[in-house]
Parts: C-alpha cells; structure tokens; sequence
C-alpha cells in the first residue's frame, strides 16, 4: 500500500524523529505515535465515522422507500417491498455485505462493458474468470489509489444502506401503523387531504413509534462498522492488528505484541460513539414525543430525563 | 376582544341561508357493512339554527348515520346536500364513491366533527390544535388565527391551557378544547357523537353547559347523545333511531313526555328519562 495519491498525506510530525533508534522513553512514544501508518490508523477512525454518517441519511430514504412501497396500493410495488424487507431481513447480514459489493461491481462494469466495447466477442464470463475489456474496468486501472479506495467505501456504504434500510423499513411500517386510526380520521374530518394529513399529523405522530426500532438499528450499524475489514477496507481494525502485532528489531521501531493495547483503543473508541449516541437519542426521543400520551412523551411533558427504549426487540 | 365572536360569526351563517334552504339534509340514506345492513333508509333536514338530537340504544346506527353526513363513512344509497349542493358519486368496483375530492373537503369544512373520545391531536399543544384546520385547510393567517383561536379557548372556558398538550388536561377540558377546534373551523353545522359519554359525571356538565351556549347563539347542531336531559334542554328536534330507520320524531315536548311507540316508550324506561 503506496503512501503517495491518498486523500489524506502523512506528514513528519517531529524533527526528533528522523533518527528513531537514537531517542526513547516520551520521545520515542511521541515518534512511535505519529508514524506514518499510525497516521493512517487514525484516519480510519474518521472513515468508520464517514460511513456511519454517510449509511444513515441513505438508510432513512430506502426506510421510507421501502415502507412506502410495502403501504402501496399497486400490488406489484407492494409485494416488491415486501421481498426487499424479508430478504433482506432473512439472510445473515455478512453474506449481505459479501454480495451487495460484488453484486453491484460486477453489473457496472458488465453494463459498461456492453456500451463501452460492444466491438468484443468473448463472453464476459471465462471459466472461473469475470472479464471485462479495460475501458470498462471500475475504476479505471489508471486512476490514482484514492480512487479505488473511495470506490470501494462507497459500495461498502451502499451495502450497509441496503441491509440497514430494510430493517429501518419495517421500523418505519409499523411505527405509521401504530399511529391510532382516529387522529387521522380527525384530520380529514377536518377537510385535510391525505398529502396534508400525512405531512400535518401522520408523519409527526409516527416519529414516537420508530425511534425506539430506529435508535436499536443506529446502534447496530455503529457495531457493525468493523464489518468493513471483510471488504477489504482498511479499517481500524485492519490497522489494530497491523500495528499491535509484535515488530523485531527489523523494524524501525520494535516492539512487543500490543494488539491487547490497540483493541482495547477501538473498545473505548465504539463506547465513547455508542455513549454520544444513546444521549442523542434520549434527547430526540423527548422531543419527538412531547405531549404525546405515551411514557416518554408523559415523563417529557413531566421535564424527566426520560431513557430511551435502547434494550427492545433485538434485530 | 376580537371582533370575530361566535353569534357573530352564526348572524352571517343565518345571513347566507336566509333562503330556507336544509345547512343539512339526508334523503333515504342507505349504509351496510358487508351484509349487515346499519342504516335503511333515513331521511332528514337540519334547517340553520336547528338542534337535532339522535337518539337511540347502542348499535341502532347514530354514529353511522352522523358519519355518512361528513362522507367519513360511504352511504350505498341515497341522497346528501349540504346548502343544498348535492354530492356527486362515482362508480368505483362495486360500490360508489364521492366523484370529487374538493367538493367532500368543503363538505367537511363546513360540518365541524366533534368525537366522543375528542381525538385532540397529541403531538400539537391546544391551541395548536384549534388553529391547525383554518391554517392548513382554510389558509387563515396564523397569527389571525391564533387569536381567534385564543377567544374560542376562552369562550369554553379554558383560556389558560393553550399552550398545555391533550394529555395535560382533564377529559372535560380536552372535549372543550375539541369544541373550540370545530368552532375555529367558523361552520355552518356542527355534528357531536355522543360528546359526553367518555366523561365522568361530574365534568359532563361543563361541556353540556358548552352546548347549550352554542345552542343559544342558534349554531346549527346534530347531535348523537345517551344525555336525555341534555337532548331535552338543547334540541328543538329529537330524532329516535332503531335498528337503522327513524321509528319515531318530533318535539322533545312530544317525544319525552308523549311517546307514541311502544320501542321509544321501553327505550326512554331503559334510560330512566
Ligand atoms: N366499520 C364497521 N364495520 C362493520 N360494522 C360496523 C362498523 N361500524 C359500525 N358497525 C356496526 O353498525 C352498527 C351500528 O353501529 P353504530 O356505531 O352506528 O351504532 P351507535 O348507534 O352509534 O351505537 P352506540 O350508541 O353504541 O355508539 C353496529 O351493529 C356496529 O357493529
Ligand atoms: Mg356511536
């Protein structure tokens, strides 16, 4: 893995460090801390971030999308979200993220392949081999490093979507069920349309029913994250156990197995980022159910500190 | 403090139907679910400044028969006008339905629906929840309306909870509030299902002196109660509904004190009137 044509360069952080076998003790450790691939390691903690920031907007629209599509009164849209949400809720997640990657590859460039060299004759499939002609190469075989990395996070990301946004999608169906038939009756007795009722009452009063399902499923993808190393991405902890793992005197600075050290990193890492995130999500959860008859919208109107259902039904 | 009172707003309303022509009227309205036939045939006229009480036993069709007036139920037969406009139907499958959307929206603008268990919307505060209608249906401004809205939370005597959710208030005040709402709406007519009944004794009151009010302003009113001291008090028309047909109507005069058939006689002895 070439340093050079990445998004992000490392930098020398101390002059002191040139010589790393002439220093010890804080100096050492500070030389140690800021190596080049430890620079990367901490850049991968805010990839983890990117994911999980750049997952959760993509699996709220497949959410409703798929919820939608399940409410639809078109049978075919209906019975399509219903196979998007059991499939996807059927099939063990890591098989999900194994395909959904591949899957998706292998139809752009084929896709690619067909506009883009239509002058070549050979099937694409050769015995055990995928074969496209260059042109049609995801990414092209001469953009930079970078290019591939940022290829390969975003179908990661779109595998995380996809999986995620059909269990945010039953979320989603049953919470704008559960919304009591009689609020949304009272809204059209009131001459409202079903766009107004929908964005006026529904939406707003189903906000309550999905948070608990929706802040469960957050929590999953922040745990689910280090899937990302099955994808080949270096993630952190592809680079914990690089780093951690014990250096000999062949290296520029040696050292005994410290993986214990690095993972126990990544554990406080992941607690610190679920901690933050229940907060949010008791904070929303008040705010969202203001007023409303339910116990957290009781204890919110009441001004408690009202905890999230974090513990419901398991995924 | 505002211009705009109720018997202000009921003047124009009698202003506009000077003409004589029913706010309301039913002609030989027809309802089944399924093979269960709930109402068969039900004909009635509320003319403006009209209280009509629905009477009944349980399951006789009231809240049918009140719920086909503002199409949130589909009668399979018969006639409904409201100022004298008559819903237009379409076929659709089997059965039909109102042909257009716009005309079933001004309908129910028009006919204020207050619900037995008030289905104040839990999300909005009170007066939230009086304004939302007239802003997002009518357009009123919302600073317009939420003064107007604040005058009508005072008329019923609950000014001081407009910023409380439903789920703050007691069962008499949130039936209240639901009034309000339905007068913020400035209808023509008003229909009430049973808008006592999910109420302990001692705060039914309050809402019956509520109505009562609205009935001496001359508000146009249907309303399906269980309360037949209240039906005697505020309705100038008292409807009896068995088994989905009107089996006997009149005065409350005559239908309280000289029942003609023998089911309104036993039902009355039933209710202890
Ligand atoms: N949505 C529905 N589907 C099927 N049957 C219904 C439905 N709504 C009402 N019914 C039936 O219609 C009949 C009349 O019901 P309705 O609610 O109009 O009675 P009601 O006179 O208002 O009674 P109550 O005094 O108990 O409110 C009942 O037998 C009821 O079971
Ligand atoms: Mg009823």
């Amino acid at each position: 893995m070439g340093g050079t044509n990445r998004p992000f360069h490392p930098v020398l952080m101390f002059e002191f460090c040139a010589d790393p076998k002439a220093i010890d003790g804080l100096k050492w450790m500070a030389c140690y801390l800021t190596t080049p691939k430890h620079q990367q390691f901490y850049f991968s903690f805010l990839i983890v971030l990117a994911l999980i920031a750049g997952t959760a907007p993509l699996v709220m629209l497949l959410g409703f999308c798929g919820a939608f599509m399940r409410r639809s009164a078109i049978l075919p849209i209906k019975w399509l979200g219903h196979i998007y949400t059991s499939m996807v809720r059927g099939v063990p997640d890591i098989v999900f993220f194994l395909f959904v990657p591949i899957a998706m590859d292998q139809a752009f460039e084929y896709t690619r392949h067909r506009i883009l060299c239509p002058e070549v004759t050979e099937p694409v499939y050769r015995g055990n081999d995928f074969v496209v002609c260059t042109a049609a190469k995801l990414p092209l075989s001469s953009s930079p490093q970078w290019v591939h990395e940022t290829y390969g996070f975003i179908l990661a990301m779109i595998a995380f979507a996809v999986v995620f946004g059909a269990f945010a999608a039953n979320t989603i169906d049953g919470a704008l069920r559960a919304v009591p038939k009689a609020q949304l009756e009272t809204a059209r007795a009131y001459g409202m349309s079903e766009r107004q009722t929908f964005w006026r009452i529904h939406l707003p009063q189903m906000w309550t029913f999905a948070l608990p399902g929706l802040s469960n499923l957050w929590m999953v993808l922040v745990k689910s994250t280090p899937l990302l190393f099955l994808l080949g991405i270096e993630d952190i902890v592809y680079w914990a156990r690089e780093l951690g793992g014990t250096k000999t005197s062949f290296f520029e600075y040696p050292h005994p197995d410290w993986r214990a050290w690095y993972f126990l990193s990544l554990l406080i890492f992941y607690l610190l980022l679920t901690w933050v995130s229940e907060k949010a999500f008791a904070a929303l959860t008040r705010r969202v159910s203001r007023g409303m008859a339910t116990q957290g919208g009781k204890d919110a109107t009441a001004g408690n500190a009202a905890e999230p259902e974090i513990a419901g039904a398991r995924l | 403090m505002d211009s705009l009172t109720i018997s202000d707003t009921q003047n124009n309303n009698n202003n506009a139907n000077m003409s004589g022509v029913p706010v309301i009227e039913l002609r030989d309205i027809h309802k089944s679910y399924g093979t269960l036939k709930v109402i068969k045939g039900v004909d009635l006229a509320a003319r403006s400044g009209d209280v009509i009480a629905l009477i009944g036993s349980s399951g006789s069709g009231k809240s049918t028969l009140l719920r086909c007036t503002n199409l949130l139920e589909i009668p399979q037969q018969g006639d409904i006008l409201i100022d004298g406009e008559a819903v237009r139907w379409k076929a659709h499958h089997d059965e039909r339905q109102p042909a257009d959307a716009v005309q079933v929206r001004r309908i129910r603008t028009n006919l204020s629906m207050v619900f037995q268990q008030f289905n104040l919307w839990g999300h909005l505060t009170i007066l939230q929840n009086v304004i939302e209608a007239p802003v997002t249906v009518l357009g009123r401004d919302p600073a317009e309306a939420a003064r107007f809205g604040q005058s009508l939370l005072e008329k019923v005597g609950i000014g001081d909870k407009s910023d409380n959710y439903p789920s703050q208030l007691s069962g008499g005040q949130q039936q209240r509030a639901a009034i309000a709402r339905a007068l913020a709406m400035e209808p023509e007519a008003m229909l009430f299902d049973e808008p006592t009944s999910a109420l302990d004794p001692e705060l039914q009151g309050e809402v019956v002196q509520v109505i009562k009010d609205l009935a001496i302003d001359g508000r146009t009113m249907i309303i399906v109660t269980h309360d037949m001291k209240m039906a005697a008090d505020v309705a100038n028309h008292v409807i009896f509904l068995h088994q989905g047909v009107i089996e006997e109507e009149g005065s409350p005069d005559q239908l309280f004190k000289k029942p003609k058939s023998t089911r309104l006689r036993q039902f009355l002895s039933s209710t202890g009137a």
